[in-house]
């Protein structure tokens, strides 16, 4: 088409602008960088090495799981359970750490658990042919329930110090819920960009019907995005477990939301195909930025859900106006 | 426009009347590069004016431009002798030109009679409700004058393809057409609708209305055009008359070069039998079909779109499952329940939509070119580097053109993205493939290359299974001719024997010469 010439021709001319104009994450990490210099003005106690650690620690949990999410929210699904996951991990963790102590047995119980939640979603969503909303919704007070059978409303409470290692070890003066957030994140970035899993799920993301008929496994790929999310989740929990030190019955409750606020806000399409990783990333740590930046400043906390529900609305117009500006179609 | 006056522009159709719009001097760019430049165009009442061109070549902005869609950055707009600018469809169908879109803008879940009234002054009853009454008798009453006999009250996702393109045409004339722009009306119709939409236009052009008529289908421009347009790299290169031109002057003008052959097609001799289907049926879509496809064959398949074509084709490809019936690949069964294993037995089916099945849209050329062989070209689970050679390789082959090879492919014009679509299936190396339209909504010059790609295909090998509603591909491409009817073969020809009106014959059931008036 002559319309399709044109834009060709415009990407030749700024063609490196919009290419990073036509990342999906560009819009948040523009917001983020604005956020953390109107923050560092208005506080001074915003932007010291403490503070922006504490940041990041903060969203630890809420950045791996969002790294996992992300994968699934690519190929096109949602999963919305993840709230209750993390409280039933955290459960099976704690339990682990109390009855045998030690590093490794709690968190591979906890991942265990969260595999197999997620294997229970990815199987509904597949096999079942149930829209995944539907089958994490009725997950996430499933598992709840759960919860709630399996310690009769109990707290877990003295977990061992060596159980909870991911929540307050550190190492090079780096605390450990950071490394972890990266190190997962570097995971995912590779993967998604160069493996061909990350391949398929853009692929089933972007257009299922025609990634069944090139031979891709969709159905596999999309039900290991959903065991990823709950490994994710599981390591997830032990870092929560060991910054908390007990496990509550109410623990994650209202997570799983954030954790789509964060891929959404981030940059990755909502129905699927287009994000990555770095998009999750950068969604999770926009929120602790806000939530940390608003106390500084002096905001009562009482705004904090406004601002934050504001902030995705204005995350999805700015992908809407950047995507007319790219001319991208929407 | 008044009762009279419309009778008066119905009889002055054959003479000089006024034109129902005019454009002149028209241009448009997008971001500095220019879709359509210093184009005059003109539909005088009751006159079908084909609007022609490669793809690509302007005729779609062109006519967004008269329906308000796009505002012309030169030249004017005239609607019945008056300077008209538009802003919105809206305002172009306030001034009586009314736009038909390929994909039909209808709204599914509602019925016949709403779909008529959406976006329009609705009657209302005493009580302030809607006067549903009023609107179904207004419905029956347009759709009596199309001469059709539809349900005002039936849902339009429960009508055939054509049945909608007929609520859309009823729906522009509620609003008092006076020109009714189609923009390939009728890529999805069966020759019998295409008859009958050409009965409608007839009817439409004898009232007075202007009808502008794009389409890539040759015959159908010749069979009903009083004048054509014809448009390339967006400007104008010709209107004429249609009696003054002929299909090779047609083709030549739009592709802008002597195009003698469109069609490809070598002497062959075919080999073994590569694939055979013994009693294949599943229920309500194909009963009992036999075949055998050797390699190096092109084995047409015609019939009516819904005759169980591409459901027969995508069974063997293990999209569907069969309910009985065998399939042979070299002479060994072949248990094939997914497109994987079908792949793995050397078959691949190109869909016919490439848009919601052959591509994924937000992909590179490349990814989507590389999307077959992903497990080929990874090592441990990574894509390996040879990814962008492979593709370089088939952009060089195919002649893929118009952008590079890391752009979106949704940058490229319809014929190459098809073009990407085959590439993607020939990345795999199948020994069969099955074709289903592949030249569907492609312009003139991609489809003389991809006829030439399918020539070579053949010629290396490898066995073909050609899907097509356009007989005239299947006739010239095939070397054997397959007709399909309500689920059943209903006719074998060899090249020789297969005729236009011995395909239409086993193809409609009737008697070839009701069919035969066609051409």
């Amino acid at each position: 088409m002559s319309e399709a010439r044109a834009r060709v021709a415009g990407t030749e001319s700024g063609a490196r602008f919009r290419r990073y104009l036509g990342r999906p994450e560009t819009p948040a990490l523009a917001f983020l960088v604005l956020l953390v210099v109107a923050f560092s003005v208005l506080s001074d106690k915003f932007l010291s090495v403490p503070n922006l650690e504490s940041i990041l620690t903060s969203v630890a949990v809420l950045g791996v799981i969002a790294l996992a999410v992300n994968q699934v929210v690519l190929c096109g699904e949602i999963d919305i359970s993840t709230g209750s996951m993390l409280g039933l991990c955290a459960v099976a963790g704690g339990a682990a750490a109390q009855s045998t102590g030690g590093f490794l047995l709690p968190l591979v119980a906890a991942v265990a658990v969260g595999a197999l939640c997620g294997a229970i979603n990815g199987t509904l969503v597949t096999l079942g042919r149930i829209p995944s909303i539907i089958v994490t919704l009725g997950m996430l007070y499933a598992l709840r329930g759960v919860i709630l059978l399996v310690t009769g409303g109990a707290w877990i409470t003295g977990v061992p110090n060596e159980s909870r290692v991911l929540g307050m070890g550190s190492l090079f003066g780096l605390s450990a819920p950071v490394i972890v957030l990266f190190g997962l994140f570097v995971v995912m970035e590779v993967v998604g960009r160069h493996s061909t899993w990350g391949r398929n799920v853009y692929a089933v993301g972007g257009n299922r019907r025609a990634a069944r008929l090139a031979g891709l496994p969709t159905n596999r790929v999309r039900f290991f995005a959903f065991v990823l999310v709950g490994v994710f989740v599981g390591i997830a929990s032990m870092i929560y477990m060991g910054r908390a030190g007990s496990v509550q019955t109410n623990t994650g409750t209202g997570l799983e939301l954030q954790v789509v606020a964060a891929v959404v806000i981030g940059g990755t399409s909502i129905s699927g195909g287009r994000g990555s990783s770095l998009a999750a990333l950068t969604g999770a740590i926009l929120i602790g930025v806000i939530l940390n930046g608003l106390v500084l400043v002096g905001v009562p906390g009482i705004w904090q859900q406004a601002v934050l529900g504001a902030l995705i609305l204005l995350a999805v117009t700015t992908d809407v106006v950047r995507r007319r500006l790219v001319g991208d179609g929407v | 426009m008044t009762e009279p006056e419309e009778i008066r522009a119905g009889r002055a159709a054959a003479t000089e009347a006024p034109p129902v719009f005019r454009l002149d001097g028209v241009t448009k760019r997008f971001g500095g590069v220019v879709a359509v430049e210093d184009v005059a165009f003109d539909l005088r009442p009751g006159e079908v004016h084909a609007l022609v061109g490669e793809n690509g070549a302007g005729k779609s902005t062109l006519m967004k431009i008269v329906d308000g869609l796009y505002g012309p950055d030169e030249g004017m707009l005239e609607v019945g002798g008056e300077a008209a600018s538009f802003s919105s469809p809206r305002d172009a169908e306030a001034s009586g030109i009314a736009m038909i879109p390929q994909e039909l803008d209808l709204f599914p879940e509602l019925t016949v009679a709403e779909n008529l009234f959406v976006g329009r002054k609705r009657p209302r009853t005493g009580w302030g409700g809607l006067d549903w009454e009023t609107m179904r008798g207004e419905a029956r009453k347009r759709l009596d004058e199309l001469g059709v006999g539809l349900d005002a009250t039936s849902a339009v996702k429960r009508l055939s393809a054509a049945e909608q393109q007929i609520v859309a045409i009823a729906r522009a004339l509620v609003g008092e057409a006076r020109a009714v722009i189609m923009d390939e009306p009728t890529s999805s119709l069966t020759e019998r609708e295409t008859r009958q939409l050409f009965g409608i236009i007839q009817d439409l052009t004898a009232e007075g209305v202007g009808v502008v008529y794009i389409s890539h289908r040759l015959e159908e421009i010749f069979e009903i055009s009083d004048r054509i347009t014809v448009l390339r790299d967006g400007h104008h290169i010709k209107t004429a008359p249609a009696s003054e031109l002929d299909a090779e002057e047609l083709v030549r003008l739009m592709v802008g070069r002597p195009l003698h052959e469109l069609f490809t097609r070598s002497q062959s001799s075919p080999g073994e039998t590569v694939l055979e289907v013994r009693g294949l049926t599943r229920e309500g879509e194909f009963e009992d079909v036999d075949f055998a496809l050797r390699s190096g064959e092109i084995l047409g398949l015609a019939g009516l779109v819904g005759a169980g074509r591409t459901e027969l084709a995508q069974s063997i490809f293990g999209i569907r499952h069969p309910d009985s019936g065998e399939i042979f690949v070299d002479g060994k069964e072949a248990r094939i329940h997914a497109p994987q294993t079908a792949m793995e037995r050397g078959i691949f089916y190109v869909p016919e939509e490439r848009r919601s099945q052959g591509l994924i849209l937000p992909f590179s050329i490349k990814n989507n070119i590389t999307l077959s062989i992903l497990d080929r070209i990874s090592r441990l689970g990574f894509v390996s580097r040879s990814e962008r050679g492979i593709a370089d390789r088939f952009m060089r082959e195919l002649s893929i053109r118009g952008a590079e090879v890391s752009a979106p492919v949704n940058r490229l014009s319809g014929g190459n993205q098809q073009k990407v679509v085959v590439a993607k299936s020939l990345a795999r190396e199948p020994n069969v493939l099955l074709l289903d339209e592949p030249t569907r909504g492609v312009d003139v010059g991609a489809k003389s290359e991809i006829y030439r790609l399918m020539d070579d295909l053949a010629k290396e090998g490898k066995a073909i299974l050609l899907i097509s509603s356009e007989l005239e591909e299947v006739l010239s491409m095939a070397d054997r001719v397959l007709v399909m009817r309500e689920g059943r073969i209903s006719g074998e020809f060899s090249r020789g024997d297969a005729t236009q009106e011995n395909v239409m014959t086993a193809a409609t059931g009737t008697a070839g010469r009701e069919v035969s008036e066609d051409e």
